[in-house]
């Protein structure tokens, strides 16, 4: 038995084609990624799966469960969080996880302590949530879900609004979760953080399946890497690329070039340049092989997402530039 | 976070389901970390006091009201002079204060979807809601009829009144029917609890869930007051408000209160039956 069995779901809201006819299976005990662009349509899918909004086409089984036929019942063995958690702000941590118990019917014994040391709130769990950073309310909401022992965690987006410690410790304690047997639905807008944790993966864009797959498949199907490239010539430059097949060099305007070319080509080019007296002004890789895929399979423009304020860039590559005269 | 390895179970979870007891608990609960919910009871406690005492203090009577005459020197008429003032707006408001909020402010919390991903189906959730709300607006009629008739009877004393026929009502009687007065605008209440909680499912905040309420039953009063639309006012929670005037004639009827529960019932049914299909179908998109 699948742990989701989602089959020709869609979803529209008003005119906007939020999910549109997406099929997306999830085997027990994997770690499954959806990743897609902001607006891709991820969070309404996993509302979908929550039975927060219902689905105008198609069905979703949660271990061989419906909404149409198990009610609630389908979120047995289920938890997990939407977008960012919310809780009772005039609460404390505590005395929410408490009501939630008091929702699901009941918790073992000692596992509120446990889930409160696991995700390290300490002492603040008396404070009122409403004087919560966001990073302590995401941590609250990983206890919540905890709290009902699941066998499929849902998160999505666990790291949007991190900073970079958070969002280590984050996909630490899902590749912990993972570990233990837990089936783990993801979703993301980073191909990094996708990589790094998950076995398969479907990459979602406008509501619709680019890609699904595993991870292994999606590396194999990863072109060169990008660099962003500044000269003191670069209509030279761009004909110098001319003598490098292998090399893939455009000219964005007033942005300087984009590289598109493995390692050791992109260094063979950059050498080329400089002997014909073309000054290097900057040399910045740009993406992953599996960020470029990322971003040629939903069609994003590359420049957007590197702008992102939510603490986006932690675990890109550097922003190394390497100058040269 | 720690680097205790987690005992999460992966194993067949029991599925265990709350009941609505369960439930219950937990929308008392935060409704007793609500400060507001502490002060409209207060509000209800304490208010009636100096009312009395200004009331009963008044050299000249308001004679306009019903019982006004006798109420600077009858505990009894004062206090349904007293029932006469809260049924305009005030117990409409008291109600409306946690049943206009209990489901709106979820919303503004952005709390369905944390409470609707647990194992408590809307269903569920609906019928708790509903319990407490009306539960409070009793437990709210209630300490404000006791604190209103306690005040007026010590305050002002408990002499025999003057019922609505001319008829003398000896003190001994005259609690038990100023407190069955009290005891009947129970019906309407609830109506317009039932009503706050269809307009806060429906609005989805809070403010139109305390507001609204308020606004209907003066709009309610003014029509039920307008010449030529007498056919309407039996249909009015707010006619229902003024069915215990019967109890207080001579001889007795009790015609309109039985008319007014049966009103009243029929605007609770039509509403709760509205906000629970609202409920049910409406898609959680926020928080
Ligand atoms: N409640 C809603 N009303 C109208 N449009 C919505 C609503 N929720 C989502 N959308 C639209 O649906 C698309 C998918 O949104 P969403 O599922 O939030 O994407 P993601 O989580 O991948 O960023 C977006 O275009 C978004 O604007
Ligand atoms: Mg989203």
């Amino acid at each position: 038995m699948l742990a989701v069995e989602a089959t020709d779901v869609s979803k529209t809201f008003g005119t906007v084609r939020a999910v549109d006819d997406i099929t997306v299976r999830v085997a027990q005990g994997e770690v499954y990624g959806v990743l897609g662009p902001n607006g891709a349509g991820k969070t309404t899918f996993l509302r979908m799966l929550f039975g927060l909004i219902r689905p105008d086409h198609g069905t979703i089984r949660v271990f061989g469960r419906t909404w149409e036929h198990d009610d609630v019942a389908v979120l047995d063995g289920v938890a997990g969080f939407i977008e960012s958690p919310k809780f009772y702000p005039y609460l404390t941590g505590r005395q929410n996880l408490e009501g939630l118990v008091l929702l699901d019917g009941g918790v073992r014994p000692g596992l509120l302590e446990e889930v409160i040391e696991l995700v390290d709130l300490g002492d603040r769990v008396d404070l009122e949530v409403g004087g919560y950073s966001y990073g302590m309310r995401q941590r609250l909401g990983v206890a919540a879900s905890l709290l009902r022992e699941p066998r499929l965690l849902v998160l999505d987006e666990p790291a949007n609004g991190l900073d970079p410690a958070g969002i280590r410790d984050m996909r630490a304690l899902v590749k912990r979760l993972a570990a233990s047997g837990l089936t783990v639905l993801l979703s993301s807008h980073h191909m990094d953080e996708v990589e790094e944790i998950c076995d398969n993966v479907t990459i979602m864009t406008r509501g619709r399946v680019a890609f699904h797959g595993s991870i292994t498949d999606l590396r194999a199907m990863a072109p060169a890497p990008g660099y962003d490239l500044r000269t003191d010539a670069d209509d030279r430059a761009l004909l110098v690329a001319a003598d490098h097949p292998r090399v893939q060099v455009d000219l964005r305007d007033d942005l300087g070039l984009v590289v598109t070319a493995t390692e050791t080509d992109a260094a063979a080019y950059v050498a080329d340049l400089c002997a014909r007296g073309i000054a290097l002004r900057a040399l910045v890789p740009t993406r992953t092989p599996l960020e470029a895929l990322f971003f040629m399979l939903t069609d994003e423009p590359e420049t957007d997402d590197r702008a992102h304020p939510d603490g986006g860039a932690a675990g890109r590559p550097a922003g190394a530039t390497t100058g040269a005269r | 976070m720690s680097t205790t390895t987690p005992t999460v179970a992966v194993t067949t979870p029991p599925a265990v389901r709350p009941g609505l007891g369960g439930v219950v608990r937990w929308e008392t609960r935060k409704l007793r970390h609500q400060k507001r919910a502490w002060a409209v009871l207060l509000g209800a406690l304490l208010g009636p006091v100096p009312v009395v005492m200004v009331i009963g203090a008044q050299s000249r009577p308001p004679k306009d009201s019903l019982f006004g005459r006798f109420a600077t020197e009858n505990g009894f008429a004062l206090a349904l002079l007293v029932l006469g003032f809260a049924s305009q707006w005030v117990l409409p408001l008291l109600t409306a204060i946690v049943a206009g909020d209990i489901f709106a402010s979820e919303d503004q919390h952005g709390t369905w979807k944390t409470v609707l991903t647990r194992s408590t189906g809307r269903g569920l959730l609906f019928w708790a809601k509903t319990l407490v709300a009306g539960a409070f607006a009793v437990l709210v009629l209630v300490v404000l009829a006791a604190s209103t008739i306690a005040a007026a009877l010590l305050i002002v004393g408990h002499q025999p009144v003057i019922g609505l026929s001319g008829q003398t009502v000896p003190s001994a009687s005259a609690l038990a029917l100023v407190s069955a007065s009290w005891a009947t605008v129970l019906a309407p209440t609830l109506g317009f609890t039932a009503l706050a909680i269809l307009l806060s499912v429906w609005s989805r905040n809070p403010a139109v869930g305390i507001a609204a309420p308020v606004v209907v039953a003066m709009v309610m009063q003014l029509v039920g007051s307008l010449g030529g639309i007498e056919g309407l006012r039996p249909f009015l929670l707010t006619t229902s408000f003024e069915s215990w005037h019967g109890l207080l004639t001579a001889p007795r009827f009790t015609g309109p209160l039985v008319e007014g529960v049966v009103v009243c019932g029929v605007w609770v049914v039509v509403s709760l039956t509205v906000a629970y299909v609202l409920l049910r179908r409406r898609d959680i998109t926020g928080g």
